[in-house]
């Protein structure tokens, strides 16, 4: 079974986070007074630019996209999915943390090959707004393993079985909220939807990319938002014993960014790091040091 | 084998690799080549030994010795490993300079001092080796010549110079009190010291080991000199000369003074330990964030040497064997990984007629392969990347940070890590990705001899990093020397109850997965191999000067935290400086040159002293 | 055994021989000085080992002390002879090369007077004698530092003059008011009666003789001949004078204190007074343009620090303080020849002119860098012994008075370093403007250099026999009854 799962997982959470896209669409769409495309329009995406030709600009271009998705499929297997956590054996949240790094990593050196400068300001953006919401996100992890001891996510899960979720828990509640605070950046949708910005730098680091390297990056984008809702399911809603209702809790997350991405517009890149510095920031530190203080 | 031996092998050689200079480049070249090599050969024959032995020469009274043990071992090989690559590296890089006797000489005689610190068996010899160490950086820091190398070694050494002094006053201390300067001796004595004085002590050394270490508010001298020294003895300075401090620290914390004597030494929650960290912490900050504003190549490094400073003395203040464990490993990483950027950048700096200004550079991946490597793989060590060698140290330190309940430390550790990722690409992003500007289409590559050292530290960076199990045997047996319980190693990683981790199956994963990504790219895709220009162009003309987007890259949170991250402690330093030079030209004002008033000194002088005398007699 | 007398005799005799010699062979004249300091260095070094168990006393003239002129010849008298001796042969062996010019046979003359006169002072056991011979010292200083005869030695030379005689005549005021009280002049005889007298009434001689020796010892504020002094004289006087002769006066004054007077009370303002003059003799030093003018104020900065550690009046300090001359002595000796060079080679005096001499001059600019590096006080050089056991001496105290001027002594040494390293770094490193050729000093000039280089590692590495020869000194220095009771046995 174990083995099973190994392989099986990543295909689930491949078909989830691109199911997600087109269902994310759909609901805005929907908010929006459209009709919206089909729920299964990105698979039709996928499998269409996959058949097309693409341009390719050296090894380097190819390897980073290649790097890119192989990181975001393997992280999910450090992740509890219900029982299901193929490899949280091998490391806990500071491995977790460390790959998601791969994700963007890969796409910003096959993407900077690409001489496009809209590809290279998309990419400053997305590194730029990544340090702006890690700073909150460290303090919010930091918290919850200072609260619970451990650096193993699968701790994390076992023990909100016992004490309850960690959302509803006394001193982790602060740090949730931090977390729930900068989870659009996390999720890069609006108001931080600055590394595409389609309308404005041209999808930013997908500009380049045609054909089975958009195919590859669309995935690789649907697998950052499993990994970045299910971080969330896991840390502070207690995980889930099924699959199912683990996929039940994504949903709400889901439905919750949704609202978020209907209702603001894009923030510029200091705008969002000066809103991500400070608030959330500030509530992540208050978070933390109630955990360290309370925890002790 | 011998200690001794080695130490006259290597303070010889380089006198006589200076005398042979003289005969015949080629020759000399050749024989400093064999003397680093042979230098290697024979510390790894000492892996395992443990000996202490005093030198047949005393000095004003004291017994002078050597002594070999795990701690040495491993800082000795670090020493000379990267002393052997350097020399290599060299060889092309330095051809044709001027001053080149002088050049090797001066390199091996630092490499022997080093050496000397470590492997000094009473504080008066590492004092002589240490000073011998500083005096000679000095002479080379600035051998490039040029106002600003000129600035950075007088920088380096009048802070260095501070350092040996406090040093000096604090191993004499010991000496009045103890009448001895046997490190081991003093181990047994000091647990017996007076609080007072072992704080003075402590005191005295840590200022040294903290400016050699380059950890705020003291690392003002290191941007300077390892920006502007020869990039094979940047690479020295940055990956073992800093480290010495730490070597330092190690000596002083846990050798001598031992876990019950620090343990005494604290005041509620400010302990020395503490202390130290949260100095760590403010480096590793202060300098990611530094490191992100710099424009220059070497400086990057150059800050990033000083905020990976941060995380081994964070690891080594936790005191716990993970902590240890972990501040050790990055010892030996950093080395291992600043090196090799060094030779990357000195590389790009040597093909392309020194250009270190990341604005100018650009697309080099195509005509340096070997180098975009060697730097892609560095960076991912100093980020610590999974399955580089960086990750698992930092994986260590940060544990270690959390378990022990000090999560604002490790705070300061992940966003330094964060602020390594942003400079890091950066610095990848800008010399090597994108557009070949026109002035470099016919740059070549990297000349072999140049290549071997960065090859070899590329594929120890990625060995270390997938079994870390081999070089953590090592660092495990350092800390069991300094007295820390052995820690549970694999080869594969860390098992424990509190997290594991198990690198050769991240491994696994991510190769099964990108050989499965690579498979759909190449089977289901199909690709043409198109200029760079053809997509963003659409067949319009490109404009002919540079449309790549690399200047000012991270300009927006410049803004931000530019007006914030400022070096004021530098700023301060030179204002002393600045203020120490017009109170000089003040005092020199009393000799006025005026013969009269010269006389009426001489009268004042004797007129106060008979005043003073008939006033209130106190003579 | 050889008679210390022969210190003193031989070279005077031999001075008053140059101008007959010089008729006969110019270049005979110059060897004069090298024979006469070879001479000098041979016998001390054969007196040390007796003298380190027992003083000579050595009475002119047949009559038992006090009613005769006596030298004393213990550790301190013979290991000041000897450093005269090898800094003089050094020197000597240099000025063969570099005095060309002018009246040479009268430089050699007044070089070896200067000599005797230190000599003098360091054995005499005499009071009136010491003055003398301090004259000796003097005059012939006033007149070799006008050798060149330019503008600048000759004002430098009138206004060391004017000061000279101040202090002179302070000495001799001092030594008559002692002689009026005490009725004699030998220095253990005093010794021996000052504590039977009033301690207000010796306090008068004591201040005059500190300020009139004070003068010559460039002690602040009473050293402002020195800069000018030292800067205009030919670089081999400024070495001889920042060697020997200053360090000749800071014994005299130390003699009277520790062994005439007795005064321990003062010694802690001596102390102080050496710390202040460490720091602005070093503050002053870092302000300079003029490479001579720097190593001049330098040399005012290790005069305090020297007084400093024999000021602290324990065994440890003064074998410190005295290590520290001799190091002092070696050190400054081998940067003013280098520099002399240089400035010779460059024709001019500022260190924006010695840019680029690494190249010029290698060997040169070896021997000054080694001669900085030892005066910084780096190991491997003979700067490091010393002043490693000036700390430890001041650390032995155990007084945290002690420690915190220790802290602004090492703040001295770290200007010093500062200016230093700057030169050394313009030497090396800097592009000089003008010629790149080769052009190395005379063969004769570099024998000397590395003489004293040389020494300098080799003490550096090896310093026990000198430590413990000014460790004997040290106890001969302190312990004032065991002075007296040899004299007057």
């Amino acid at each position: 079974m174990h083995v099973v799962w190994l392989f099986l997982y990543p295909i689930v959470a491949l078909v989830v986070g691109v199911l997600f896209l087109g269902l994310s669409r759909k609901v805005m769409a929907r908010m929006h007074w459209r009709y919206g495309p089909p729920i299964l329009q990105p698979v039709i995406d996928i499998i269409r630019l996959f058949s097309q030709r693409s341009a390719s600009h050296g090894r380097l271009f190819d390897l980073g996209i290649v790097l890119s998705l192989a990181g975001s499929l393997i992280i999910v297997l450090f992740l509890p999915f219900g029982d299901v956590a193929p490899l949280s054996g091998s490391g806990g949240l500071l491995v977790i943390l460390y790959m998601m790094l791969l994700g963007p990593l890969g796409i910003a050196l096959s993407a900077g090959e690409s001489a496009n400068p809209n590809a290279s300001i998309g990419i400053s953006r997305k590194l730029m707004l990544a340090i702006g919401y890690e700073l909150p996100l460290l303090l919010v992890l930091l918290a919850f393993m200072s609260r619970y001891n451990t650096i193993s996510i699968v701790e994390v899960v076992r023990l909100q079985r016992a004490t309850g979720w960690s959302i509803a828990s006394f001193p982790l509640v602060v740090s949730g909220v931090a977390y729930l605070l900068i989870l659009p950046a996390i999720l890069a949708i609006r108001p931080f939807e600055l590394v595409q910005a389609p309308q404005e730098i041209s999808s930013g680091p997908m500009v380049e990319y045609g054909g089975s390297y958009l195919a590859l990056a669309k995935v690789q984008h649907a697998l950052s938002m499993f990994i970045g809702i299910s971080l969330s399911v896991n840390l502070l809603f207690g995980g889930a014993s099924h699959p199912l209702i683990f996929l039940l809790k994504m949903l709400v997350i889901l439905m919750l960014g949704l609202f978020v991405n209907a209702a603001f517009p894009r923030l510029r890149i200091e705008q969002a790091i000066r809103y991500l510095w400070r608030w959330p920031s500030l509530i992540g530190l208050v978070g933390l040091v109630l955990a360290v203080v309370i925890g002790r | 084998m011998t200690v001794e031996l080695l130490l006259g092998v290597a303070l010889g050689g380089a006198l006589l690799t200076y005398v042979l200079g003289k005969i015949s480049p080629g020759l000399r070249n050749a024989f400093a080549l064999l003397n680093a090599l042979a230098l290697v050969v024979m510390i790894s024959l000492l892996y395992g030994q443990s000996f202490e032995r005093a030198l047949p020469l005393g000095f004003l009274g004291l017994e002078l010795s050597v002594r070999m043990n795990m701690l040495s071992w491993f800082f000795a090989v670090t020493i000379l490993g990267i002393g052997l690559l350097s020399v290599i590296y060299s060889l092309v890089y330095m051809r044709n300079k001027e001053r080149l006797d002088y050049y090797y000489a001066t390199l091996l005689f630092i490499n022997a001092s080093m050496l000397g610190t470590v492997v000094a068996g009473d504080l008066l010899s590492f004092f002589v080796f240490w000073e011998m160490m500083s005096w000679s950086t000095y002479l080379l820091i600035s051998l490039r010549g040029g106002s600003k190398a000129i600035f950075a070694g007088i920088k380096y050494i009048v802070m260095s110079l501070i350092g040996s002094l406090t040093m000096l006053v604090a191993i004499v201390s010991l000496y009045v009190s103890f009448d001895t300067l046997s490190i081991t001796e003093l181990a047994g004595h000091v647990q017996s010291t007076t609080m007072g004085q072992a704080l003075f002590v402590l005191v005295l050394f840590s200022v040294t080991f903290v400016i050699i270490n380059a950890l705020w508010p003291f690392h003002t001298w290191l941007p300077d000199a390892h920006a502007e020294a020869v990039s094979p003895f940047s690479a020295i300075l940055s990956a073992v000369l800093v480290r010495k401090g730490l070597y330092g620290l190690y000596l002083l914390m846990y050798a001598m003074l031992g876990f019950s004597m620090l343990g005494k030494l604290a005041w509620g929650a400010l302990s020395y330990s503490n202390v130290l960290a949260w100095i760590g912490a403010i480096t590793i900050v202060f300098a990611a964030f530094r490191a992100l504003m710099q424009n220059d190549s070497k400086r990057i490094l150059a800050w990033s040497t000083v905020g990976q400073g941060g995380y081994m003395v964070l690891g080594v203040s936790v005191a716990t064997n993970l902590g240890m464990a972990g501040g050790t490993f990055h010892i030996l990483n950093h080395c291992i990984y600043i090196a090799l950027l060094f030779f990357v950048a000195g590389a790009i700096e040597y093909r392309t007629g020194g250009i270190r200004d990341l604005d100018s550079l650009g697309g080099l991946i195509k005509r340096m392969p070997v180098a975009f490597v060697g730097g892609l793989v560095g960076i991912c060590g100093l980020i610590g990347v999974p399955l580089t060698n960086g990750f698992v140290s930092k994986w260590l330190i940060y544990k270690s940070l959390v378990l022990e309940g000090r999560p604002f430390l490790a705070f300061a550790a992940f966003l330094g890590t964060w602020g390594t990722i942003l400079y890091g690409y950066k610095f990848i992003h800008n010399i090597f990705l994108g557009q070949l500007p026109d002035r470099f289409r016919d740059v070549k590559g990297i000349p072999f001899t140049m290549a071997v050292p960065i090859v070899i530290l590329t594929v120890l960076i990625f060995l270390f990093g997938v079994l870390p199990g081999i070089p953590l045997s090592v660092v495990d047996q350092v800390g069991t020397y300094l007295g820390f319980e052995s820690l549970n190693v694999s080869i594969w990683g860390i098992p424990s109850e509190t997290g594991t981790l198990n690198v050769v199956n991240l491994l696994a994963a991510l190769a099964v997965a990108g050989f499965i990504v690579w498979l759909v790219l190449r089977a289901i895709g199909r690709s043409v191999s198109v200029d760079q220009d053809d997509t963003y162009a659409a067949g319009a003309a490109i404009p002919s000067g540079k449309y790549h987007y690399t200047v000012g890259f991270y300009s927006p949170l410049y803004r931000i935290v530019g007006p914030y991250v400022r070096d004021f402690v530098d700023a301060f330093f030179l204002k002393i400086a600045g203020w120490t030079g017009s109170v000089c030209g003040v005092t020199r004002k009393i000799y006025t040159g005026f013969v009269g008033n010269y006389v009426m000194y001489i009268i004042l002088f004797l007129a106060a002293l008979i005043f003073v005398q008939i006033a209130w007699s106190p003579w | 055994m050889v008679s210390p007398v022969l210190l003193i005799a031989v070279p005077l005799g031999l001075a008053f021989l140059v101008p007959l010699i010089s008729l006969v062979s110019r270049r005979a004249a110059m060897l004069v000085p090298v024979v006469a300091c070879l001479f000098n260095l041979v016998v001390a070094i054969t007196l040390m080992p007796g003298v380190l168990d027992q003083p000579v006393v050595e009475k002119i003239g047949g009559f038992p002390p006090p009613f005769c002129i006596n030298l004393y010849a213990g550790p301190v008298g013979v290991l000041f002879a000897a450093l005269i001796a090898l800094a003089g042969l050094g020197i000597a062996v240099y000025a063969m090369a570099y005095i060309r010019t002018g009246p040479v046979d009268r430089y050699h003359l007044l070089y070896l007077l200067l000599l005797v006169g230190a000599t003098g002072v360091v054995l005499t056991g005499d009071v009136f004698n010491l003055f003398v011979f301090f004259e000796i010292l003097c005059i012939s200083s006033y007149a070799l530092v006008a050798y060149m005869g330019n503008k600048s030695g000759l004002e430098a030379s009138v206004k060391y003059l004017i000061q000279g005689a101040v202090g002179s005549g302070l000495l001799l005021m001092g030594i008559g008011l002692l002689y009026g009280q005490f009725g004699t002049l030998n220095m253990a005889d005093i010794a021996n009666r000052m504590g039977s007298v009033n301690q207000v009434s010796v306090f008068v001689p004591l201040a005059l003789i500190i300020s009139g020796l004070g003068v010559e010892a460039a002690i602040f504020p009473l050293n402002a001949w020195l800069p000018d002094a030292h800067s205009s004289a030919p670089s081999s006087i400024s070495a001889i004078l920042s060697g020997i002769a200053i360090e000749v006066g800071l014994y005299a004054m130390v003699r009277m204190i520790f062994t005439v007077f007795g005064a321990t009370s003062i010694l802690m303002f001596m102390v102080f007074l050496g710390a202040l003059t460490l720091l602005l003799g070093e503050l002053c030093a870092f302000a300079q343009s003029n490479v001579k003018r720097m190593l001049a104020y330098s040399s005012i900065g290790q005069i305090g620090l020297i007084l400093f550690a024999l000021a602290m009046a324990t065994s440890y300090s003064v074998a410190g303080g005295l290590f520290q001359l001799l190091s002092h002595t070696l050190s400054k000796a081998l940067l003013f020849l280098a520099a002399g060079y240089m400035i010779y080679r460059s024709g001019s005096m500022e260190i924006s002119s010695l840019h680029g001499m690494g190249k010029r001059m290698p060997l040169t600019s070896l021997a000054f860098t080694i001669g900085a590096f030892s005066l910084v006080g780096l190991p491997p050089f003979v700067g490091f012994p010393s002043k490693f056991l000036i700390v430890r001496a001041a650390l032995a105290r155990q007084q945290s008075i002690f420690t915190i001027l220790l802290g602004f002594v090492l703040l001295g040494t770290l200007i010093e370093g500062a200016y230093f390293f700057r030169v050394v770094q313009a030497i090396y490193f800097k592009k000089g403007s003008g010629e790149t050729g080769r052009s190395y000093a005379p063969a004769v000039a570099l024998v000397s250099m590395f003489i004293f280089a040389a020494l300098i590692i080799f003490v550096g590495i090896y310093p026990q026999p000198v430590a413990d020869a000014v460790g004997s000194a040290a106890t001969e220095l302190l312990d004032r009854a065991e002075y007296v009771r040899s004299v007057l046995q």
